[in-house]
């Protein structure tokens, strides 16, 4: 620190840093610009780290606000902070430690289109502390983008992993394939479940939605299916049936007066009514066991029993609906759900509420009060009532619900607990692990601020006592990556009065000289999925970015038709705010971006997905549950060019788009 | 319930958690009540209110310890109020570091009680050994040599006296110990799933598997026959042409599977796969595993000693010898716990009650060998954890002589040369507090520890070096990494579940590599 000498209070401060990181890195650490992206966990963790070590300027965003499960860990919080904002309350808790930095609190959203790459290239490093896959991949893309180097980071109960990014030096976050979200088959999840987690799926992604969500026929998805030839039409057309009848239902929970009576009309639909239409289809049940339909009144006062049909043995009803009205936990089956995603801890937890066995009744009973909750929410207003892991009424909703239809199926019962951790996806988070993350991500960020590149190491918290720590070094880029193997330019523009043409052969430039770019080629040209443009199509490039909807923060891909030319992506920027009215509305580059050739025809290269995945709220790295059956697939955008490409790109799924308001409807999405 | 109508049981139903529950959420699905409970119950002492001390502290008032002391003497200086987020910045220089600590450390967590203790902790084991005694775990950050041995002496004793925890550090280097007498662990989160003894098929199960008539079944229903019951099938079909044996060479056991991949009717019935993947279980025979069979040999379940013990583990542990010993099979108690398997719901529960109710029958043979009052969730619990328990009888702090510490130089040279010289500074700052730290009077003292006729590697220079950059100074990332790392450790002591660290655990955050010596 310079001025230790003349402000001795900053000298006693930063007595401790100063004899450990030297006076030249210790100096250079107050004018530092860090991006802190996440205030959670791990970023309240990291914020005291780096607030202490003395970072002068720290820039801390997140779009999420403190919830009462937060407390027993993000330790900057307290219980009157409750629902505020987390960047907010984070810096003003821990800015008053030092007066000596500046924090800049955002509360928003890391994808919103101003923090694009001219803001990103105003940090001189970047860290992460995010909880979902999707804001992970876009910083690194921006980072990638912009030339700054990132940490990476991640908790899961006791692991861990802290990895250093850098452009050209080190893997991208998305240099290796990161797992798919595991999704189910259409019919499983509708017709045939055979686990709790497809009666979860079925009553967070498809009866919710259907009863409380947005107003729509739920037919595309079957559409789909039948297209891809999943199962027998019979079954499809059923299920078309079935959703029809759903306007009825949807009708009857927003009427103005009737409660009890709705719960029960909805209840008849789908665990009677729906249930014996399925039992029609008698090809569907040769070689299964056929579901049995619920009786209302039956369960209600407890006379109804279900007999599992049993083909090697004698049944005796254990599984379900005993009629004493206690929980079935004594006489069903005690063991691990097939595909659980965390193992069930039975005879340890006694002592929570929510980790009570619910029998058929209480299912019921939660069923009816849930269902009312939240029609009484529609009738108070609220449009659309979708899945929140921490919104009691859609998670009474769905435990209930999926309990119902197990016990229509035989399938084993679960408890309020293991509900919302199987459909919130969350993941255990403690203190301890967050602590030892963040302390290890300062520590490689120095490293990085040192430029000591060969001190960098992956590294993992893992469960072995005998080593706690695990390193592995760093590897090269992916050669075929499809983020950071990109050739990435920036150009200032104003999206109302430049087309998309005059950016293509802006960038692409004359090939003259050093300075001159590549020179006119044949091109595609995509905005993430989209294909805006290619040889055999130019409709686009007479219509300005804006009509496009290519706007700030947004990024073109101009990919070669002959695969010579490497990829290059091009940042939308704005114009610099004192430029003179008269200005130009384009700033290109200079020079233009020349990336690598290679003057033959390479064949497709396999290429790394760009699978998308809707944002999660606690997932760590685990593999996310699809919410509704993956049909068509993620669309990959292939690499490099060959002629065929885009007929491929269509088959695949890709959309060709002519407005700015067509969007792509992504079929991915993942259990939040 | 049952006269009430459905409006009146609905409110009566409390499935929502309270708000404990609430806040713990995240953590309880890792330890679950029973861990929280011994957390809640725990009284931590934490020596010195050292940054170190006070991240190690905010890690364990966060998920809610019961109650912790800090006992220091010192006042806040101006490097404390730089380095340390639990002090609050100049206000609190000049102010007692323990009190200001403690009040600052309560507010993350209002259902945990904290003190403030400013005596010298020299007079406190002289005069008041037994106040020491009455915590749970004692947690010791940068003690110089001399009090520390007194403490660790104390402490020693007696097996009901607190676990101590030493924590050593300086600038990027550190090191910590767990002093922990007997410390049994049920719940060790082992990743080792119970076993499915395949080849010991109990009668239930194996009357199932020869039942079916694979041949005879439509495509859907063989496509779904658990690989558990294929394996279970082919074997008892295969000894009965064998003599009775399992396949036992190289060959036999290629045939083996070859006949499991030759009973498929299309080629993607993936539970053949799994059973063809899973064929070695035919072969491998399901005992006790080793590190349960030396439990069985430990002296506290003689018969004297158990006369003496209150402790459940050891009567449990009696009655699991037994049971194994006098069990048909030699194995421990079957497990109601199925892997994940390619079945249909019918199969699966099928096979989950046949294990289940054998799990029952052998937990309930388990149960008449016990000799002591034990109840039934311990019981349960011990049970489904009978293949991963673990008894660690530890050392004391400084337990690790000469000959111990030139092992170490030679299988871990940094590790041990890390301890070395962490080890020479906490005597060299006994010896002389005030002089400044030089890299000859450390290396002197390393060698006046290991002997002059150790060969000491190269590196020892690099970490003397550190040291004496960094004598005293706590880098803030390096205090947050051991408080996450000290707490974790004193949680699975405090909880009994998970496996603690033993022996020296040697950090270093420059490299950023961990190791233990001396377990």
């Amino acid at each position: 620190m310079s001025s230790t000498t003349e402000v001795p209070r900053r000298g006693g401060r930063y007595t401790h840093a100063e004899a450990i990181l030297g006076p030249e890195l210790c100096g250079r650490l107050a004018d530092t610009k860090v991006l802190l992206v996440g205030a959670g966990g791990i970023g309240c963790e990291l914020l005291k780290n780096v607030v202490l070590t003395g970072f002068g300027h720290i820039t801390l965003l997140d779009l999420d606000t403190i919830d009462l499960s937060n407390l027993n860990r993000q330790f900057l919080f307290r219980k009157k902070d409750i629902k505020q904002s987390k960047a907010m309350v984070a810096a003003q808790t821990a800015g008053a430690f030092n007066p000596n930095v500046h924090i800049y609190p955002i509360h928003a959203n890391i994808k919103e289109p101003q923090f694009d790459i001219e803001w990103f290239r105003g940090f001189d490093i970047v860290l992460n502390a995010l909880d979902n896959l999707d804001a992970r991949r876009h910083v690194n893309k921006m980072c990638m983008a912009a030339g700054i180097p990132l940490v990476e980071s991640g908790t899961a109960g006791y692991l861990g992993q802290v990895q250093p990014l850098l452009k050209d030096r080190t893997e991208c976050f998305d240099c290796v394939l990161k797992p798919t979200p595991k999704s189910f088959p259409v019919c499983t999840i509708r017709s045939t479940p055979s686990q709790p987690i497809h009666c979860i799926v079925w009553a967070k992604s498809y009866l919710l939605p259907q009863l409380f969500g947005e107003d729509e026929d739920g037919t595309t998805e079957l559409d789909d299916a039948e297209k891809q030839g999943e199962n027998g039409g019979q079954e499809i057309a059923a299920l078309r049936k079935e959703a029809l009848a759903y306007r009825a239902v949807r009708k009857a929970l927003r009427a103005a007066e009737t409660t009890h009576d709705a719960a029960k009309t909805v209840f008849q639909k789908v665990f009677h009514s729906d249930i014996l239409n399925l039992l029609s289809m008698s090809d569907m049940w040769r070689s299964r066991a056929p579901p049995t339909p619920l009786d209302f009144h039956a369960i209600e006062n407890h006379s109804f029993v279900i007999q599992e049909p049993s083909k090697s043995h004698t049944a005796t009803g254990g599984v379900n609906g005993r009629s004493s009205g206690k929980p079935a936990a004594n006489g069903h089956v005690n063991g691990n759900a097939a595909s659980a995603p965390i193992q069930q801890r039975n005879g340890t937890n006694a002592g929570l509420k929510d980790q009570r066995a619910l029998s058929l009744q209480d299912n019921l009973a939660l069923f009816v009060s849930s269902t009312n909750r939240l029609a009484a929410r529609l009738r108070a207003g609220e449009e659309t009532i979708s899945f929140d892991k921490d919104d009691d009424d859609t998670l009474d909703f769905v435990t209930a619900a999926s309990n119902l239809r197990s016990a229509a199926y035989y399938i084993e019962r679960k408890t309020r607990w293991e509900v919302k951790e199987m459909a919130g996806n969350i993941i255990p988070a403690i203190a301890t692990t967050n602590a030892i993350i963040s302390g290890l991500i300062v520590l490689q960020a120095l490293h990085i601020l040192r430029k000591s590149y060969g001190a960098l190491k992956i590294v993992h918290l893992q469960f072995k006592p005998s080593v706690p720590l695990g390193t592995v070094n760093l590897c090269p880029p992916n050669p075929k990556c499809a983020i950071c193997r990109d050739t990435y330019t920036t150009v200032l523009c104003d999206p109302t009065n430049v087309t998309l043409g005059e950016i293509i052969d802006g960038i692409l430039g004359d090939g003259n000289g050093e300075h001159g770019g590549t020179g006119r080629r044949e091109v595609s040209v995509y905005e993430d999925k989209r294909v805006l443009s290619d040889p055999d199509w130019d409709d686009n490039l007479e219509r300005t970015l804006e009509s496009l909807n290519v706007t700030r923060g947004k990024f073109l891909t101009i990919v070669d038709e002959e695969g010579e030319w490497g990829d290059i992506a091009v940042a939308l920027s704005v114009l610099p705010p004192n430029r003179p009215a008269d200005g130009p509305s384009l700033i290109l580059p200079s020079p233009l971006p020349k990336p690598t050739h290679t003057p033959r025809r390479t064949s497709p290269a396999p290429t790394v997905s760009r699978k998308r995945s809707a944002p999660d709220d606690d997932i760590e790295e685990s593999e996310p549950l699809s919410k509704r059956p993956r049909i068509n697939g993620a669309i990959t955008v292939p690499q490099m060019g060959s002629p065929s490409k885009k007929r491929r790109l269509e088959d695949e799924g890709l959309v060709m788009l002519s407005g700015a308001t067509d969007e792509v409807d992504d079929e991915v999405i993942v259990i939040d | 319930m049952a006269s009430q109508d459905i409006e009146s049981a609905t409110t009566a139903l409390q499935v929502q958690p309270d708000n404990k529950a609430r806040r713990y959420d995240r953590q309880l699905r890792l330890w679950a009540a029973t861990g929280q409970c011994a957390l809640e119950s725990s009284r931590v002492l934490v020596l010195s209110g050292s940054a170190t001390s006070t991240s190690i502290l905010k890690n364990l008032v966060l998920p809610g310890i019961g109650h912790f002391t800090i006992l220091d003497h010192a006042t806040t200086s101006h490097a404390d109020a730089g380095n340390n987020f639990f002090l609050e910045g100049l206000e609190s220089v000049g102010k007692p570091r323990a009190s200001e600590a403690a009040r600052l450390l309560r507010e993350l967590n209002d259902s945990v009680d904290g003190h403030a203790d400013t005596r010298q902790l020299r007079s406190v084991i002289e005069s008041n050994p037994d106040w020491l005694a009455s915590f749970t775990v004692v947690i010791a950050h940068n003690l110089d040599n001399q009090i520390l041995t007194k403490l660790s002496s104390l402490l020693w004793e007696h097996p009901s006296h607190p676990t101590l925890i030493v924590v050593r550090s300086a600038g990027f280097l550190a090191e910590f110990f767990i002093q922990v007498h007997e410390h049994t662990i049920i719940e060790s989160h082992s990743e080792t799933p119970p076993p499915l003894r395949i080849d010991k098929p109990f009668p239930a199960l194996k009357e199932h598997a020869l039942s079916l008539d694979f041949a005879s079944m439509d495509p859907t229903e063989h496509g779904h026959i658990p690989y558990v019951v294929i394996l279970v099938r082919l074997l008892e079909d295969w000894k009965r042409s064998h003599d009775g044996n399992p396949p036992r060479t190289y060959s036999e056991r290629q045939e083996f599977k070859k006949s499991i991949l030759a009973l498929k009717v299309k080629l993607d019935e993936e539970n053949f796969d799994e059973a063809e993947a899973q064929a070695y279980r035919c072969w491998t025979e399901t005992t006790v595993p080793p590190e349960i069979a030396s439990l069985f040999d430990d002296p506290a379940i003689s018969p004297e000693a158990l006369r003496e013990s209150h402790s459940p583990f050891f009567h449990l542990l009696a009655a699991l010898k037994e049971f194994t010993d006098q069990s048909e099979t030699h194995t421990l108690p079957l497990t109601s716990t199925l892997p994940d398997m390619k079945a249909d719901t019918t199969n699966y529960i099928h096979l989950q009650k046949l294990y289940k109710t054998r799990a029952d029958e052998e937990k309930h043979a388990f149960k008449s060998h016990l000799r002591a009052p034990v109840d039934d969730a311990t019981i349960d619990l011990f049970v489904k954890n009978a293949h991963a328990l673990c008894v660690i009888r530890g050392t004391r702090w400084d337990a690790l002589d000469r000959t111990a510490l030139v092992n170490a130089l030679a299988e871990n040279p940094k590790a041990a040369c890390l301890h070395l010289s962490l080890s020479a500074l906490s005597t060299l700052k006994d010896q002389s507090p005030d002089l400044p730290i030089s890299t000859e009077a450390l290396r002197k003292q390393v060698i006046s520890i290991i002997g002059d006729e150790a060969e000491l590697p190269e590196c020892l220079d690099d970490f003397i070096g550190e040291v004496v950059r960094a004598p005293s100074a706590e880098l803030p990332t390096t205090a947050a990494f051991l408080g996450g790392m000290i707490a974790q450790e004193t949680i699975k002591i405090i909880t009994k579940q998970y496996v603690p660290v033993r022996g020296y655990c040697t950090i270093d955050l420059i490299e950023t590599w961990t190791a233990v010596i001396g377990s």
